[in-house]
């Protein structure tokens, strides 16, 4: 490793962090504010765009997969076993249909 | 780097960026920029972090990744007793084995088959899908998070990096949000 290697991690580090420390002031001026929804929304909505980032562009195989795994959710609302099931479907999808 | 940064997204642009350009600063802002979703991440644990003292707090917000934040939020919406101590075990498990998996990659990944294909990398995706049943609030969610789910489809069709996609979603799903709260308040 070069010296140029530890001042990326570094510099890295210290933006990446600072980021954090931006969104731990913003949460606490956004709660105490008559903004505070906003907190109470944030969550559902930034984990319904990861799911849509992680499907788009991806094979119909992936959206199946997808579709069994909400359904399994729906049913359910256990984390593990929509994993595990998610996984299986994708799996057995991927070797034997598509 | 994973240990300190613990960033995935952040650390492969940045990594990328530099082992083609050598400018460190330039591959550690766009690095950095990917990371932008950690504001709202972040400032919707304001509440839960609420009480503890300032070094806790600096620990509680490094150790938080996309998974245990996700997990947190959807086992807390289950139960209010799920708190700091969840979040904060979760994420040395998260940053422990995070670690520990991207040195093991570094070391041997270039001999191991495309994991993908076993649907490794589809796992993240089904638990992202059982943590957004666990928020669901109902038929005031569905329009929100349509927009969200929507406007982040057409960034990354448009083109742009799926960590900006992310931060897009999620501000207008906000926007929707706060639009028909806004109509309620008129009709009420």
């Amino acid at each position: 490793m070069t010296s140029a290697h530890w001042t990326l991690i570094i510099v890295l580090c210290f933006a990446a962090f600072s980021i954090r420390i931006v969104g731990l002031l913003a949460g606490d001026r956004i709660r105490l504010s008559r903004h505070s929804w906003i907190l109470d929304d944030l969550p559902g909505l930034i984990i319904v765009s990861l799911v849509a980032a992680s499907l788009s562009g991806e094979p119909f195989q992936t959206w199946l997969a997808a579709l069994i795994a909400l359904f399994v959710a729906v049913l359910t609302n256990h984390v593990i076993a929509t994993m595990g099931i998610g996984v299986i479907v994708y799996a057995l999808l991927s070797l034997f249909v598509f | 780097m994973s240990a300190s940064v613990h960033a995935g997204s952040s650390q492969i642009v940045a990594v990328e960026q530099f082992s083609g350009s050598s400018a460190v600063l330039g591959a550690a802002l766009a690095g950095a920029a990917l990371n932008l979703r950690y504001i709202g991440i972040i400032a919707s644990l304001s509440e839960l972090l609420n009480g503890l003292p300032l070094r806790m707090k600096l620990l509680a917000i490094h150790i938080t990744g996309d998974e245990n934040w996700a997990l947190t939020m959807s086992e807390r919406a289950k139960s209010k007793d799920v708190g700091a101590s969840f979040l904060i075990g979760s994420g040395l498990v998260l940053i422990s084995v995070w670690t520990a998996s991207t040195a093991g990659g570094a070391l041997v990944g270039a001999a191991l088959p495309n994991l993908e294909q076993f649907g490794l990398g589809f796992a993240f995706t089904a638990a992202f899908i059982a943590m957004a049943r666990g928020l669901w609030r109902g038929y005031p969610n569905f329009i929100p998070w349509s927009f969200a789910f929507g406007a982040t489809s057409a960034v990354i069709w448009l083109g742009l990096p799926k960590a900006y996609a992310i931060v897009a979603g999620a501000f207008c799903g906000l926007t929707a949000s706060k639009f028909i709260r806004h109509s309620r308040g008129h009709e009420q």
